[in-house]
């Protein structure tokens, strides 16, 4: 049973979070600089240009890149103090396996005895309860060569089904919705779109903390004229300057783009000829929106009417327009819905293909583009092919040199594996880069499935909130220490390069993965000279698929400051903006219109829960907060989760700023301090979720999923709220 | 695209718009990697007053043309180069009374009660001296902060620039410039700008549409 | 340089006179009517002269501009009145504002060492040489012992002691002692000065000149024993001259460069007592927020200084700017500029 070994207090003290404060030496030290490395930013799918300083293998700073076109030497907080994870106290040096007498519940092992427990166990999971038993979660922090072979490793190596990925939580509805509507997954516009349009429409994405380099795109819009429209429950600091705020209650998006759309037919502000030759089913979406008037979107989004028709008008009147929307639109059971129903009203103005036009997701993770084409998601092989399809199969088989049989079919998306562990049915599991305790809906669910594995190993570099359920961790490679490549969220493939070697024993993750299959006697398949020579393999892999790599080379993207994808030929150009000349990724070019009727979120409020929850991030933390919670100056700007709340409701509740309260959901309840502020809906509390155990706003949503995307519902749940100690009044 | 370093006939200039800043602190966390003042965070960013608004004041030196805290320093301690920029107060020099902190127009000095100094912004004199933009205005999101040429900010920037402000009667000139409409208007009132043009009732909680 | 103003301040005159004419009576006096004196110093002794002459002068202009005249009166003014208590504050306040210098340890430990080496070597020099060179102070044989010796003030003899012994020998190589020590931190600071690229763009010329200074004053002087010692007295008249022309030229330049902060920076002791006094009375209320910021005494220390500085931060309504706390100066700056920005904030 993957229980944590020793009292929470004793792992803290052992494994941290501690606070890395200053870079090694000390910020008086005033040492000799090695090497200057060009390499990116781990913190966000922006993946900004970033140069880091090399003192004897450790990083000590970092200096902007001026010259990467995309940030031009810009950065986030995150992104600035980012070379802090590096040399840290934390750092996972050596493998262990969990041992209740030793200081901190791990015990320090070589590397042979760690990595013939975790085969054993692997193999005597798979014999005594079948293949798909032993699971394996992956993580979009990883470069797309380790995406690349945690797919392949876990088809061929383990032979397990069950392979998902924490992009689960991030990207899928977009890309669920971009695949129906658009043929691809992959953001439409090169980011040097954004500037182009006449009027941007930021729809659930809190863009100033989390994309903060998108900013000074949208800004640059501005500076030419263009009208800002920001969707979102809270006046975000974006909001506080924008042309025309929609303050859409949680969980109603698609309500509020069926009645812009709605408004678009109504005045004819569409574009019939781009309807007629580049799309179909127009007239299911027209009809599905005909009843959805803005008075009738009013009352469900809160969003009132006359600002609706605004902002059809703006759209629908601009000859250019982009929309980008986030994870606001897409944590929803109706994530996809909400996606298409957003590309509805990119197709039926003509925005699509052009420059300034389009209507295009925020890539949230990492490499959280590259991560979702090259085959660690459950249904999914390389070049973003289907596994489901028999040519699909056979085309990576080929590339494999195996039978297109050895390939085990679709698997369990994540929450459902977290399901089946708690269930019984999944007894062993491998993570990467990965932190459910912290990151999953339902948190405690999620601590309770993981308390039930027979067999639990972790690679990574800092022991995370699950990793302390590990039976062996295995010490990986941080971002600074490995080279290979990763998509940023304009799709634009980067180098990433090493800085430093890992520390201590620690290894770089692709040579953990290919040593376990070497030992499971499959390592034919798992012999790499470099992580290049994954790369290139890759590259094959994904011929002829839509993610199509083909003429990509590390050379080539290094020299050309990255390369859009699809690059199909040795060659070819790439592909900044898709769908130019109106031409979809479909067979017949055209794209689909999709009939989106609302439906209500998965728990609406009642009177025993009367108040909605939405939850999302800050500027100075990243995810789960494994890398961010650990480094000082980051932890200053916002050291724990404040309850955002408008004076009305508080008042209501008998709520003063910096009270704690206590917020109660079906699933579990938080207590924290009250953030009171009148830059919230009324009807609505916001939580930070970067934090674990009791400060975890995930104890509160609710596992509930989109039945495209199996995204789930972070964003909307039903809570109630009082004073800390006191009984919550409905 | 930027320019990365700049050349000696260049004549880059520093510009504040702090309207847009989107308070995400890049600069403060910048600002300690400032080689002049490695670990010390001496620009200012505050919410000017979160409970109502996510407005966030982001402050550099201004740099004066004639600095008031040079002139209350009793110790003659603070120094402009021939370029303009206002120094940190000189290390042997500065007796630590927070003259400067108190009398500073832009509120920008700090005290730094372990040294029992002042420090400030330089602008970061080791960037700039060498071509580079300073740390803040190098890494900041919004282009709150912004450091080029004026023939680069007008290439992609609306507004004007404008050095002059008003402190009650004290007109200030300073070698940073902000951003305004309107250069027309003449000097920034600072005592005239408190209204606030707030997004008007953003959830409509006036007009019973919600 | 500020203090170096064009036209010259007879004020700033008639104390660097009356300071010479002390300095000079002190040595007739201290030397038993130049009995003592010894005529090879002559030209330290003119380094001197024009050292007292100039620091005096430069203090005393300093003194008189309005903020430094308002603190030193404040300060004053805070130490009596709690006098007891202020006095038997200060040999603390003197530990570590003035000797100890732990203001510097803290921002750097090498930083502090280098400064502790200079500022003991230089303390150590001065001693010695300044009794020497005023004839304040000399050595005479005892008897007929040729490693035996008397230290004289004035004509006063005070210990003896023996050449052969360690005191013998620290004594005669005190000023070697300084050197080195002096030496020793002139090297950390220039190793943090050439390898730091944040201290050399805020070099402002007078910071290696003093490091060079100090470099050839130390050098020659350990010369001048290298000389005696081991080579037979070989360039002892060159060295000797080098040497003083070394130790003459940073005489002269003390009251004008960097190192004038050594007769400047125990003004913080000053400082401490004028903060203790004003913690302890009211505090000035923000304008803008109601809020305390800072000691009322200081604002309004402030307020007088700043119209003698040419200043005028009046305001409309009889108040003034300078009444606003730091935080409020920011945040009014922001939304002043916001206004004039389309008007969103």
């Amino acid at each position: 049973m993957a229980r944590i070994p020793v009292t929470e207090e004793a792992l803290v003290e052992r494994f941290g979070p501690h606070l890395n404060e200053a870079p090694p030496g000390g910020w008086d030290a005033d040492l000799e600089i090695d090497r200057v490395v060009d390499t990116h930013c781990c913190f966000c799918g922006q993946q900004c240009g970033i140069k880091l300083k090399v003192h004897d293998n450790e990083v000590v700073g970092f200096e902007p890149w001026y010259e990467f076109p995309f940030n031009e030497g810009k950065l986030c907080p995150k992104g600035v103090k980012r070379y802090l994870q590096g040399s840290h106290p934390d750092r996972l040096l050596h493998p262990m396996v969990r041992d209740k007498g030793s200081p901190g519940g791990f015990r320090q092992v070589g590397w042979d005895d760690a990595l013939a427990r975790v085969v054993s166990e692997i193999q005597r999971i798979q014999a005594t309860y079948g293949d798909d038993a032993f699971a394996m979660l992956s993580g979009v922090s990883l470069t797309n060569e380790k995406s690349y072979l945690v797919g392949k490793f876990a088809r061929l190596a383990l032979h397990t089904a069950n392979l998902d990925y924490n992009g689960r939580f991030c990207m899928v509805s977009a890309g669920a919705g971009n695949k129906k509507a658009l043929g691809m997954d992959r953001a439409p516009n090169p980011w040097s779109d954004i500037p182009l349009a006449d009027v941007v429409w930021t729809a659930g994405t809190n863009v100033a903390e989390t994309f903060p380099i998108t900013t000074s795109y949208i800004w640059r819009a501005r500076d030419r004229g263009a009208k800002l429209i920001v969707q979102d429950p809270r006046v975000v600091p974006l909001a506080r300057t924008a042309d025309l705020f929609l303050p859409v209650r949680p969980g109603t998006d698609s309500a509020l783009f069926g009645a812009v759309l709605h408004e678009l037919i109504r005045n004819d502000w569409l574009d019939h000829e781009f309807i007629d030759a580049h799309t179909v089913d127009f007239d299911q979406a027209a009809a599905a929106a005909a009843d959805m008037t803005p008075a009738w979107a009013a009352e469900i989004t809160g969003v009132p009417a006359a600002r609706i028709g605004e902002a059809a008008e703006l759209w629908g009147t601009s000859a250019t327009g982009m929309m980008l929307h986030a994870r606001g639109i897409e944590q929803q059971v109706k994530g996809t819905e909400n996606v298409l129903a957003a590309i509805n009203l990119g197709l039926a103005t003509g925005k699509f293909g052009k420059p300034g036009c389009g209507v295009s997701t925020i890539t949230g993770q990492g490499n959280g583009q590259g991560g979702r084409e090259h085959g660690h998601k459950c249904d999914q092989l390389p070049g973003n092919r289907d596994i489901t399809v028999p040519e699909h199969r056979e085309a990576v088989a080929k590339v494999w040199g195996v039978d297109e049989s050895e390939i085990p079919g679709k698997g369990l998306p994540a929450v459902a594996i977290i399901e089946a562990i708690h269930a019984g049915e999944i007894k062993g599991l491998l993570s990467i880069c990965f932190n459910p305790a912290v990151s999953a809906p339902d948190v405690n669910f999620t601590r309770e499935a993981l308390d039930k594995l027979e067999f639990y190993a972790t690679i990574d570099f800092f022991l995370s909130d699950t990793g302390r359920h590990a039976d062996v961790v295995l010490p990986g490679s941080l971002h600074e220490e490995d080279e290979g490549t990763s998509t940023s969220g304009e799709g634009r493939i980067i180098k990433i390069n090493a800085a430093v070697d890992p520390p201590g024993e620690a290894r770089r993750d692709g040579e953990i993965l290919c040593d376990i299959a070497e030992r499971l006697g499959r390592g034919e398949h798992f012999r790499y000279g470099s992580n290049e020579e994954i790369f290139d393999e890759l590259c094959r892999a994904s011929s002829g698929g839509k993610a199509d790599y083909t003429g990509a080379t590390w050379d080539r993207i290094e020299s050309e400051m990255g390369l859009f994808w699809p690059v199909p030929e040795v060659g070819h150009p790439g592909t900044p903006r898709l769908y130019e000349g109106g031409q979809f990724a479909f067979p017949d070019g055209k794209a689909r219109f999709h009939a989106v009727p609302y439906r209500p979120p998965a728990e609406v409020v009642d009177d025993d829960y009367p108040i909605w929850l939405t939850s999302g991030r800050v500027v100075s933390q990243y995810l789960s907060g494994t890398q961010t919670r650990r480094i000082a100056g980051l932890v200053d700007q916002y050291p724990e989760p404040l309850c955002e709340m408008h004076p009305r409701l508080a008042d209501s509740l008998g709520i003063k700023n910096g009270d704690q309260v206590t917020v109660t959901s079906r699933r579990g309840e938080i207590t924290l301090p009250a953030a009171v502020v009148t830059t919230i809906r009324p009807d609505t509390v916001f939580i930070p979720y970067h934090w674990p155990g009791k400060k975890a706003a995930n104890q509160l949503t609710i596992r509930a999923v989109d039945p495209v995307s199996a995204m789930p519902e972070f964003k909307v749940a039903a809570v109630k709220v009082a004073r800390a100690g006191e009984r919550a009044h409905p | 695209m930027k320019t990365a370093r700049y050349g000696i006939d260049d004549r880059p200039i520093f510009v504040i718009d702090q309207s847009r800043c989107i308070g995400c602190e890049a600069c403060v966390q910048a600002c300690s990697e400032c080689g002049t003042h490695r670990g010390q965070s001496l620009i200012h960013l505050e919410r000017i007053d979160r409970a109502a608004s996510t407005q966030t004041a982001p402050m550099v030196c201004m740099h004066c043309e004639d600095p008031t805290c040079a002139e209350v320093c009793p110790a003659d301690a603070i120094k402009q180069n021939e370029d303009g920029v206002v120094q940190s107060a000189l290390k042997p020099r500065c007796i630590g009374c927070s003259n400067c902190v108190l009398a500073c127009p832009f509120g920008v000095p700090k005290y730094v009660a372990d040294f029992d100094q002042m420090m400030k912004c330089d602008m970061c004199t080791d960037r700039t001296s060498e071509g580079y933009a300073p740390m803040c205005a190098s890494v900041c999101p919004s282009e709150a902060l912004w450091y080029g040429t004026p023939e680069e900010f007008h290439a992609h920037r609306r507004g004007s620039l404008v050095d002059g402000w008003l402190f009650g009667r004290q007109a200030v000139t300073t070698k940073v410039f902000a951003v305004v409409d309107d250069v027309a208007a003449g000097p920034i009132d600072v005592l005239s700008g408190e209204e606030r043009g707030w997004l008007d009732d953003p959830f409509a909680l006036e007009d019973g549409a919600r | 340089m500020a203090s170096v103003t064009s036209s010259v301040d007879r004020r700033g005159v008639t104390w660097g006179l009356v300071a010479v004419a002390v300095v000079v009576a002190l040595t007739f006096i201290g030397s038993d009517r130049l009995v003592w004196f010894d005529a090879a110093l002559v030209g330290y002794l003119f380094g001197v002269v024009f050292a007292v002459f100039g620091v005096v002068y430069r203090y005393a202009v300093w003194l008189r501009r309005p903020p430094t005249a308002m603190l030193n009166k404040r300060g004053w003014d805070a130490f009596k009145a709690r006098k007891a208590r202020n006095a038997a504050a200060l040999p603390a306040l003197v530990g570590t504002h003035v000797l100890g210098q732990t203001f510097i340890y803290r921002r750097s430990k090498t930083r502090w060492l280098a400064h502790q080496l200079v500022f003991w070597g230089c303390v150590l020099a001065a001693l010695i040489t300044f009794p020497l060179t005023l004839g304040l102070l000399h050595f005479q044989s005892v008897g007929q012992q040729a490693d035996r010796y008397q230290v004289y003030v004035s004509r006063v003899g005070t210990a003896q002691f023996d050449a052969g012994t360690v005191i013998g020998w620290v004594i005669f190589h005190g000023l070697d002692i300084a050197a080195v020590l002096a030496l020793a931190g002139v090297f950390i600071f220039l190793r943090r000065r050439l390898n730091d690229p944040g201290a050399l763009a805020v070099e402002r010329g007078g910071d290696f000149l003093v490091l060079a200074g100090l470099f050839a004053v130390s050098v020659t002087g350990l010369f001048l024993t290298v000389s005696s010692m081991w080579l037979d007295g070989q360039f002892y008249s060159a060295l000797n001259t080098l040497h003083a022309l070394t130790v003459i030229l940073g005489l002269m330049y003390l009251p004008f460069g960097k190192l004038f902060h050594i007769f400047q920076r125990p003004g913080n002791l000053g400082v401490a007592y004028y903060k203790t006094a004003n913690a302890e009375g009211p505090q000035a209320v923000c304008r803008r927020c109601g809020d305390g910021f800072a000691s009322a005494q200081q604002i309004a220390d402030l307020q007088e200084v700043l119209p003698q500085m040419g200043f005028d931060y009046g305001t409309a309504d009889d108040g003034s700017y300078q009444d606003t706390c730091p935080r409020c100066r920011r945040a009014s700056v922001t939304l002043a500029q916001s206004a004039r920005v389309g008007g969103f904030g």
